[in-house]
């Protein structure tokens, strides 16, 4: 048979969000996480909406499923050993930080999820394969991390070296050179033009 | 008449300020400047730019972001016709003449034709829009709760029907976009939906967030993990002056163009891009010349380039009017609107007059200042294009950064970004459309709210929605729509229409 994995995932994913969201909502056998009130026809509770949307939305899941199934071949791209065990440890890794910052009680602005999300996705880039998409999205952490307490200019730096690292383009010369102009550049701009209202240097030993 | 001329000197008036003006100026500037660069397109830059709009005015902010829109139309053909690469979608088309006459060493005539197209087009559209605008709220102000709804289904099942790829992931992807826009504050209870308790998520997902994440962060990874396409600049320019021989083909495949262009732009779903293709295939079909098609015929760049630019500007109509959003852009400057206090709907050019004639009037200064923009200083823009990528994406990644931050001065909106980085790769691996998910998004409440109206007024009872001549109209219309869509032959034609 002519599988099309792409649908098939596709189909998947979407029947997987739409029975959380069902779940979520409540109304089945009185389970369910926040249990909205589903209300009449006429006078619709918060429950009403989310129920209709998320059984159309498993519905079409379940369709794309089935077309799947026969619409290939459209394989996906082929992973690696490493590719599989650099997502599995990345996914574990994250989850463990997150549960131990939270346990801990490091919870303040949503660092836990910052550092759980940054490690996690460092780890990715040990493969080539997911390397693009772990360093941009990990310089991306790394800035809301550091923008706070370490002030805009850290953050640039910071974000500028990892993301630059996903292109092998990139030399220190050439990484230096544009980190220098993008801070000066977003000085420009969201500092003195913009006056948006985020501290500059270091605030924590100050 | 004299209503409407009175009204155009009221926009001229509002146009004319010096703010709205240096505005204008400077949407056009980056519009052609995100247009010549390939791998950054309009909805990216706009959800990057939104956050610095709120210090605005809503007119002046709306003028620049719009600016952005169909300057890009203009910066496109650029790179399309001198380096064969698309500098957005909407210039694909542009690339399979305009770099052959690149080729033939008329680059200079087909850039003109492309900027003249475009500026005629978009001047034609701008009157359109103008005129029908005020029309058409007439109608919308007749719209109860029921037919709104109708229409709001209507747009998204065209939306979906005309998104690239396959019709039932693109319905699937719309879905998923209104069970996004549920999360938040219920508006009729005030309950709390899909938010686990976290206090940033009351007011529902970032739009931003959603639009930056999927668009602007999920494309550079794409692009980083293509090895880049490095294409050769065709030689010079040459002359930008086309031979009179040339003129006269171009004149009709101009006219065409606006036409088609002005109509596919209208359809919710449509837009630039579809007008592109729409027009190509006509060309191909109508042009007395199309035995030269594939050897840098002008028709190919004079029609698309027309196409494309007056669809950018007649997608606005729904928007103005109707308070819907036809593409992803109008999405965005629904968002945009929102941000700034102002319901869009049929309402807006009463309570408004300054934001709807204003812009329209904009509209046409704006198109003039790109004919200056792009024809004279053609050089600089060839310039930009020596940029390498290395150096664009992280600038982009930290402008996108301070942006999204700086919207409620919240990491939470960083993080909720990065999640929509990787919801984006992962939507584009699996080819499910995100354009699609974007207008449910921005629809959903909207239809939720005129939903629950409809059936209390009704006693809760659906048959409201085909009892009421407009809805019932409408709901006709999309079960069509999704029924031709089913008949294999169009679906082909489609399909064929939109790969090539």
């Amino acid at each position: 048979m002519k599988i099309s994995a792409k649908d098939l995932w596709a189909g998947g994913i979407l029947m997987f969000l739409a029975a959380a969201g069902l779940f979520i909502n409540g109304g089945f056998l009185g389970l369910g996480l926040e249990q909205h009130t589903l209300g009449t026809a006429r006078r619709m509770g918060p429950g009403y909406m989310p129920m209709l949307v998320f059984w159309l939305q498993f519905g079409l899941g379940l369709i794309v499923f089935l077309v799947g199934l026969t619409g290939g071949p459209d394989p996906l791209e082929r992973w690696t050993k490493l590719d599989f065990t650099t997502l599995a440890i990345s996914v574990a890794v994250g989850v463990v930080i997150w549960r131990v910052m939270e346990a801990v009680g490091y919870n303040n602005n949503y660092v836990q999820i910052g550092a759980a999300c940054l490690v996690a996705l460092l780890i990715l880039a040990i493969s080539p394969a997911w390397r693009p998409l772990g360093l941009t999205l990990a310089s991306f952490a790394v800035f809301a991390l550091a923008l706070e307490p370490l002030g805009l200019i850290c953050a640039i730096i910071l974000l500028c070296i990892i993301s630059a690292m996903a292109d092998r383009e990139h030399n220190p010369i050439s990484i230096a050179g544009m980190t220098v102009f993008l801070c000066v550049l977003c000085w420009f701009v969201f500092i003195k033009e913009l006056d948006i209202r985020v501290p500059l240097w270091p605030t924590i030993f100050g | 008449m004299e209503l409407l001329l009175s009204n155009l000197a009221h926009g001229f008036g509002v146009a004319l300020t010096l703010d709205n003006l240096l505005f204008a100026l400077l949407g056009a500037l980056i519009g052609t400047a995100i247009g010549v660069l390939p791998g950054i397109g309009p909805v990216a830059t706009i959800s990057l730019l939104l956050p610095i709009t709120f210090g605005q005015p809503a007119t002046t902010a709306i003028i620049m972001l719009a600016g952005i829109y169909y300057g890009a139309q203009y910066g496109g053909s650029t790179t399309a016709i001198l380096l064969n690469l698309p500098g957005e979608v909407s210039s694909v088309v542009t690339t399979l003449e305009g770099y052959k006459m690149a080729r033939n060493g008329r680059a200079g005539a087909a850039l003109t034709i492309a900027a003249v197209g475009s500026f005629f087009a978009g001047s034609v559209a701008t009157v359109l829009v103008a005129a029908s605008g005020p029309l058409l709220t007439q109608v919308a102000l007749s719209f109860g709760p029921a037919d709104y709804f109708s229409l709001m289904l209507l747009g998204l099942i065209i939306s979906a029907v005309l998104a690239q790829g396959s019709i039932l992931k693109s319905i699937a992807m719309v879905v998923l976009g209104v069970a996004l826009g549920l999360v938040g504050t219920d508006v009729q209870t005030g309950q709390q939906r899909f938010t686990f308790g976290v206090p940033e998520l009351s007011d529902g997902l970032g739009f931003v967030s959603i639009a930056m994440g999927i668009f602007g962060i999920g494309e550079i990874i794409l692009n980083l993990e293509r090895p880049e396409a490095r294409s050769v600049m065709s030689g010079k320019v040459g002359s930008l002056w086309l031979t009179g021989h040339e003129f006269k083909r171009a004149v009709p495949s101009v006219l065409r163009g606006t036409v088609v262009g002005s109509v596919l732009g209208i359809l919710p779903g449509g837009g630039a891009s579809l007008a592109a293709f729409g027009s190509y295939m006509m060309e191909r079909k109508m042009s007395r010349y199309r035995h030269e098609f594939g050897n840098g015929a002008i028709e190919g760049v004079a029609g698309p380039e027309s196409a494309n630019n007056a669809a950018a500007q007649t997608s606005f109509i729904p928007l103005l009017t109707l308070g819907i959003p036809a593409n992803a852009v109008m999405a965005l400057m629904v968002g945009a609107l929102i941000i700034q206090g102002i319901q869009p709907g049929p309402r807006m050019v009463e309570a408004q007059p300054d934001l709807f004639w204003g812009l329209i009037c904009s509209m046409w200064i704006g198109n003039l200042m790109l004919l200056v923009i792009n024809l004279p200083l053609i050089g600089m823009w060839v310039k930009l294009l020596q940029v390498p990528y290395k150096y664009l994406y992280p600038s982009i990644l930290v402008f996108c950064a301070i942006g999204v931050y700086s919207l409620n001065n919240s990491v939470f909106d960083v993080y909720q970004t990065l999640f929509f980085g990787i919801l984006g790769y992962i939507f584009s691996k699996l080819r499910m459309e995100a354009a699609p998910l974007l207008i449910g998004f921005v629809l959903g409440p909207m239809m939720e709210e005129h939903l629950r109206r409809a059936m209390l007024l009704s006693r809760g009872d659906p048959i409201v929605f085909v009892e009421r001549p407009i809805s019932a109209t409408l709901l006709a219309l999309g079960a069509i729509v999704l029924a031709a869509m089913l008949l294999p032959g169009l679906r082909a034609g489609k399909d064929k229409a939109l790969a090539e």
